[in-house]
């Protein structure tokens, strides 16, 4: 099978539809298809722009057997340099419908690791999919960032949260924690406690924003520092990730009238394994090392505030990580994986050690915005 | 001392999954039930990978045995630019 990878462009529409119409015919998720605009509708590129997205499709004979989409983004690095580093995301092959076509996948990400030699990708699903499996034979460095989450209402959690009721014994104890409130209270004490511990953060303020303005770049220079390894948070990037127009809250943290920290957080779409419940998430955040308690904080009112019956967050900076344990999250099990190609992992030696300080959150992923 | 063949024969056993002492030089898709064709696309990129070369088509092709793959990849990294 002769097959071609090259830049996704207008004439490929037509075939790209028939490709989704056969991968929902043949019993894939309707949900995770390839883009159907050849032109990305989330961060295109322009001409001075160091992050936008592109997308690529792989052709035998002129018919889509896959594509893939890869989102070009600056980083910062502790040796203080700035590279563009690509994030490797939402391939998809006629393979997974198609024996015929098993190869795609290993000749997609082939094709983005010639194009793009600082690659990663994050998120995946878990160790047990095919591409984190596959990337681990290649030889990528990786680890899954951890996964806090805090309950806000005990009851609806106990009731709904699908993933923990996976045998009959659990859902047994789950409901009567939530009929007896036993769960409730378990719960609340352990948020009264939390709040306890807390340190006091009268002396910081929180604004809820509609746009990220020009101080960010004083904030983005003071605290970069503190990290390894980071997307770069500077206005010219956050007004681009964060347009006014999305549904996101963002927040403003001062102290004296001087910005200590920023968070961005929202409520995620129905997920069938959370249930019922409303679910927000701390998805991003940045902040000199005594505004992370305060930006966890506010996000996470602001979040209580909207209605949301639980919170998660994954952040694999150490300080966010803190901060989160400080506010009352407690950490679980996650499937949100970082793995970085050979040559990104080279800058990032000696990775184990330098995990903490890498900071990676949910909106380094592909979950912006289409999880919101 | 790692020849190039027990590298190229380590790797080989990360991606099929199997012990290096049960590979050899003949080792082909013909004897190693886990060597189909997606695997063997994963063991290309593995070894492109960790010998900074790029393979063409029909080299991905003519790599049908573990011996071959060795031959290949000493010809692409002695004919690297230093």
């Amino acid at each position: 099978m002769a097959l071609s990878i090259e830049p996704y462009r207008e004439q490929h529409e037509a075939a790209v539809r028939e490709f989704n119409r056969r991968l929902i015919a043949a019993g894939a998720d309707p949900n995770l298809v390839f883009y159907g605009h050849a032109t990305p509708q989330w961060l295109p590129r322009t001409s001075d722009s160091g992050l936008y997205n592109e997308y690529f499709v792989a052709l035998s004979d002129g018919v889509v057997r896959g594509g893939y989409a890869l989102k070009h983004q600056n980083f910062y690095f502790g040796d203080g340099a700035v590279r563009s580093v690509a994030y490797y995301h939402h391939p998809l092959s006629e393979g997974i419908v198609d024996k015929t076509h098993a190869v795609v996948g290993s000749l997609l990400l082939r094709d983005a690791m010639a194009r793009a030699p600082l690659l990663y990708c994050l998120g995946m699903g878990g160790y047990d999919r095919p591409l984190p499996k596959m990337l681990g034979k290649l030889g990528w460095s990786h680890w899954a960032i951890p996964f806090y989450f805090r309950v806000v209402n005990a009851s609806r959690f106990l009731r709904e949260m699908q993933a923990l009721r996976t045998s009959r014994v659990r859902r047994l104890l789950m409901n009567l924690g939530a009929i007896t409130g036993a769960g409730w209270l378990g719960l609340k004490s352990h948020n009264a406690w939390k709040a306890v511990r807390k340190p006091r953060l009268a002396s910081y303020e929180s604004h809820s924003i509609e746009s990220f303005a020009e101080w960010t770049a004083q904030l983005w220079n003071d605290a970069r520092n503190q990290s390894t390894f980071t997307a770069v948070r500077d206005f010219r990037a956050l007004k681009l990730l964060y347009p006014p127009e999305d549904h996101l809250i963002k927040l403003q943290i001062t102290k004296n009238g001087h910005t200590v920290g920023w968070a961005v957080a929202g409520e995620r779409r129905r997920d069938p394994k959370f249930g019922d419940m409303r679910v927000g998430s701390i998805v991003d955040c940045w902040a000199s090392p005594e505004g992370a308690v305060p930006a966890i904080q506010a996000a996470t009112q602001a979040l209580i505030d909207s209605g949301c019956d639980l919170i998660v967050s994954n952040q694999s900076h150490r300080l966010w990580q803190q901060a989160l344990q400080i506010c009352g999250f407690l950490r679980a099990e996650s499937n949100f994986i970082f793995a970085a190609g050979k040559q990104l992992a080279n800058h990032l030696q000696p990775f184990a050690a330098n995990q903490e300080r890498i900071h990676l959150t949910r909106a380094d992923g592909d979950g912006l915005p289409r999880n919101f | 001392m790692n020849t190039l063949f027990e590298q190229v024969r380590s790797i080989a056993s990360d991606v099929f999954g199997l012990p290096a002492n049960q590979l050899t030089a003949d080792s082909s898709p013909r004897n190693v039930e886990a060597w189909d064709s997606t695997q063997h696309l994963t063991f290309i990129l593995a070894l492109e990978e960790a010998f900074q070369i790029r393979l063409s088509p029909e080299e991905i092709e003519q790599a049908q045995t573990l011996g071959e793959a060795a031959r290949l990849v000493e010809n692409k990294t002695l004919s690297q630019p230093r």
